[in-house]
């Protein structure tokens, strides 16, 4: 395989720990999304003869053809035709849609090359905040527009089906391929997380139960507004301090098992691009994404029109199903193995950083745009989330598992996404007084 | 210490003192010693008799250690001049806020006295009475600061002052000595009994089905405009039956059937003191002396807190949600976490869930009942926002402790609960006059 060592090797010379260390730097949410590529091959391109464009083809094939999402990259050129051309605001829409979900498991691809070079602890951060990227950007797009509700059901969503969608799937393929099997898993690690998911709820329930016992809307607006810009600051607090227990002193218990696949072939120590391509990439596949989410973020009222579901359905149940696509087949594939550690830190881990980490920083930059976002969800999402965790903190206590456990929170999500198909509530830009009288 | 024991043999006789040799110097003894009492013992110090053995007549000097031993028995001592302070301050006239800091200056430092004093009664009393005495003293200052707040019909400090105290046990007492205890023993694995855990919890969610339910009621009878203020009253008074009967049944579980679940743990410390240091019959007017002094500066923090809180900016909410429980705990507190630091989590968590428990299960029922005597309309409604924190609350607790281990993340997520529930009750203004019963003001509004 030299040709597949000149490249990295032209750029970077010595490879920085090619060692055991990298493997820290695999989290769960690596590996899963892993398990989506394929190994490229080089027949092909080394027929070319020139070096350099060999090099250049080689480096295209790995990044985009390396995924057997590829097949929707025709998405994205066609998204920005249509949005050139003006065809159908809702054909805009389904497209950025569907070049989304390539570009998410591309950029997780070239986060985890990344962290090849930087060593694991640095690969650790630059996974948790560039993990949920493309919830992120969509988050932060629709809060330019003054969007809030957009933001906050697609936040809503995007931890409700890591919670529910995600691992309900997980634990049902799982227990049914594992039939006659015992399914263990680390408790401390979903204790951990689930903790945090609680204090996130109360700092979203806070700011409700302060609007829905006071006087008036007007009233107690502001208070609402500074309650939840300091709840943002102690949560910002407590996802640091995660990331402290997570990557320095309590690592053992967050390591993605290490027994050796068999022969899945994934389990390449070397990464297979450069820093400075990988890194060149990542650059450009947020750009594109952030193209993609400003159409989406644009074209959203218009879908919801035409297809006639309502802007909360679309927000919190088809969203996020699209931008987690990747990690959710990577989760079933890896709870089919009966390895539920990793599922469960892909699932729970993508939803403690969305709560903990993207809600919070979405409200700091609304203050800093002088934007008025606070955490107050409404009754009818603040609820769900109080069940979704619940539900979920109580299932995964006791470290073993069964199909009926994913059964369960696959239901629980199938009767949340009911409840919002039929729930039409107006969509307002003031963000502020869509109380559910009490 | 001949002085000590000396001052005993006198008040007592012989009989008591070989009652004392028998049952202290074994393992019974080391019962009596229950959480909160080991917990408290940081406070103390050794008393030098030294100086005092160089007066010459022997009462005035048994007189003079008992003084010794009582006043400066601690290190929170310095805070008692601030006791004459408050007083003079009333007397005089000086400013309001004044005599409110004054007032909680002092209550800190005879909190702890009141503390010990029980646990030296106990020693005379056997260990039964003396966790029977622990269990209603322990908490003397919430208790009597809430039986002043319901004289004077301030029901709005009573409710909060109570859940206050409930909050600071479970997330800031709990939280800072997980979090100093984890950060202390990062290499080390962190245990405790969950057995414990799990029962304070039980009885913490039976307390809050008990403040639910009325709220539920009046929410749920509002649309209808019936005036359900006296079927809540009267559901209240129900519950607070129920949740006596309930704290009984801890105790006897705590006290007599299942005690080895509660023992604090036996390991040899080093202030084994097994024997009292004062008599019983001292022991016991000092007791009567400090809650009176307890009465009297309660009655000044409860008259002058809507000025306090007027001068200083802050919500009456805060003041008595946050600042009064900080104040009335703060010799528990450290005793916590000291224990946390040495991995003896039992011991916190004691502390901790005890305290937390006796308040909800037995102070804020025990004002019902009372209010139902003196006639007064206080219920177990402490509206939506508080309620709603004190499930919460109790929800990320029992969640937290139901494994047996711990680590400092843990303490974390506490602490960080309690600093968000605090912005919360900052920002929180109810509106001004207390005296009223605001529980129809807030039906009427609604």
């Amino acid at each position: 395989m030299a040709s597949l060592q000149e490249p990295w090797l032209l750029e970077n010379g010595n490879l920085k720990g090619c060692s055991k260390e990298i493997r820290h730097g695999r989290t769960a949410h690596n590996m899963s999304s892993s398990s989506l590529r394929k190994k490229s091959d080089l027949t092909l391109v080394s027929k070319v003869r020139f070096v350099m464009l060999r090099q250049f083809l080689t480096n295209l094939q790995e990044v985009i053809l390396g995924t057997k999402l590829s097949v929707l990259f025709p998405a994205i050129p066609l998204a920005i035709a249509a949005e050139c051309y003006g065809f159908g605001r809702p054909w805009i829409f389904a497209l950025s849609l569907l070049g989304l979900t390539p570009l998410a498991e591309r950029v997780s691809f070239l986060t985890e090359q990344i962290a090849y070079y930087t060593g694991a602890t640095v690969g650790g951060l630059l996974n948790a905040t560039c993990g949920n990227a493309t919830e992120l950007i969509i988050a932060i797009f629709a809060l330019s527009q003054n969007k809030i509700d957009v933001v906050k059901y697609s936040l809503l969503g995007s931890v409700l089906s890591n919670l529910l969608l995600v691992l309900g799937t997980s634990l049902f393929c799982g227990g049914i391929a594992n039939l006659r099997r015992e399914q263990k898993y680390d408790r401390r690690q979903a204790d951990v997380n689930s903790l945090l998911l609680l204090l996130a709820l109360l700092c979203h329930s806070l700011p409700l139960l302060f609007r829905m016992s006071g006087a008036s809307a007007a009233l107690t607006a502001d208070p609402t507004l500074q309650l939840s810009r300091a709840s943002s600051i102690v949560m910002l607090i407590a996802y640091i301090s995660y990331l402290v227990f997570q990557l320095f002193t309590h690592r053992q218990l967050f390591e993605a098992q290490e027994e050796s696949e068999d022969g899945d072939g994934i389990s390449e120590e070397e990464p297979v691009i450069g820093f400075w391509s990988g890194f060149i990439w990542l650059v450009g596949m947020t750009a594109v994404i952030s193209l993609l989410s400003e159409y989406v973020v644009e074209t959203i009222e218009d879908a919801s029109d035409s297809w006639g579901i309502s802007v909360s359905f679309i927000s919190i149940i088809l969203l996020p199903i699209v931008g987690n696509a990747a990690e959710h087949a990577g989760a079933i594939i890896f709870a089919f193995k009966n390895k539920l550690d990793i599922s469960l830190g892909v699932a729970l881990g993508s939803a403690t950083q969305i709560s903990m980490f993207v809600v919070p920083l979405c409200i700091v930059v609304a203050w800093i745009m002088g934007i008025k976002m606070d955490l107050n969800f409404n009754l009818l999402e603040t609820g769900s989330l109080a069940l979704s965790i619940i539900a979920v903190a109580f299932t995964l206590q006791d470290g073993t598992s069964h199909y009926m456990k994913g059964l369960v929170l696959l239901l629980l999500y199938i009767v949340i996404g009911a409840c919002f198909f039929v729930s039409k509530m107006p969509l307002s830009n003031g963000g502020i007084d869509t109380i559910v009288g009490v | 210490m001949e002085s000590a024991g000396e001052l005993s043999y006198m008040e007592n006789g012989e009989s008591n003192k070989s009652l004392m040799g028998k049952e202290t110097c074994n393992n019974n003894g080391g019962v009596i010693r229950t959480a909160q009492n080991r917990s408290s013992s940081f406070m103390r110090k050794k008393s030098d008799p030294m100086l005092v053995s160089t007066v010459r007549f022997q009462m005035l000097r048994q007189f003079l250690s008992n003084l010794q031993e009582v006043i400066l028995g601690t290190k929170l001592a310095v805070l008692f001049p601030a006791i004459p302070l408050a007083i003079a301050a009333d007397c005089y006239k000086f400013g309001r806020p004044w005599i409110f800091a004054l007032s909680l200056l002092g209550l800190t430092p005879l909190a702890e006295r009141v503390s010990f004093l029980t646990e030296q009664i106990a020693y005379y009393t056997g260990p039964t009475v003396g966790g029977l005495l622990n269990a209603t003293c322990g908490n003397a200052t919430e208790l009597i600061i809430a039986l002043f707040a319901l004289y004077q019909n301030k029901i709005l400090v009573l409710k909060y002052s109570l859940m206050g105290s409930v909050l600071s046990n479970l997330l800031l007492v709990l939280g800072t000595s997980l979090l100093c205890g984890g950060l202390a023993n990062l290499k080390k694995e962190q245990r405790y009994d969950r057995k414990q855990a799990d029962v304070n919890s039980g009885l913490l969610l039976l307390g809050l089905l008990c403040h639910m339910l009325p709220l539920m009621f009046r929410y749920a009878a509002q649309p209808s405009g019936i005036s359900i203020a006296k079927s809540t009253l009267e559901l209240s008074r129900a519950s607070s039956v129920v949740m006596l009967v309930a704290y009984i049944g801890y105790i006897i579980f705590q006290l007599k059937t299942h005690r080895q679940i509660f023992d604090a743990q036996g390991d040899g410390e080093d202030e084994d003191e097994e024997k009292a240091v004062i008599g019983f019959w001292s022991g016991f007017s000092w007791l009567v002396g400090m809650t009176l002094v307890i009465a009297l500066l309660s009655e000044y923090v409860v008259g002058t807190v809507e000025a306090a809180s007027e001068t200083w900016g802050i919500s009456i909410s805060f003041i008595s949600i946050i600042l009064i429980p900080i104040v009335g705990n703060a010799a528990e507190h450290a005793g916590a976490i000291i224990f946390a630091f040495k991995n003896k989590l039992d011991i916190s968590l004691g502390v901790a869930l005890g305290s937390a428990t006796q308040i909800s299960m037995f102070a804020v029922p025990l004002c019902v009942v009372v209010g139902w005597i003196m006639r007064i309309p206080m219920d177990l409604d402490f509206s939506l926002l508080e309620t709603g924190c004190l499930a919460l609350t109790i929800l990320v607790v029992a969640f937290t402790l139901q494994d047996g281990t711990s680590h400092y993340m843990k303490g974390v997520v506490l602490c960080l609960c309690y600093i968000a529930i605090s912005a919360c009750f900052f920002v929180h203004k109810i509106p001004a006059p207390l005296d009223q019963t605001i529980v129809n003001l807030e039906l009427n509004s609604a």
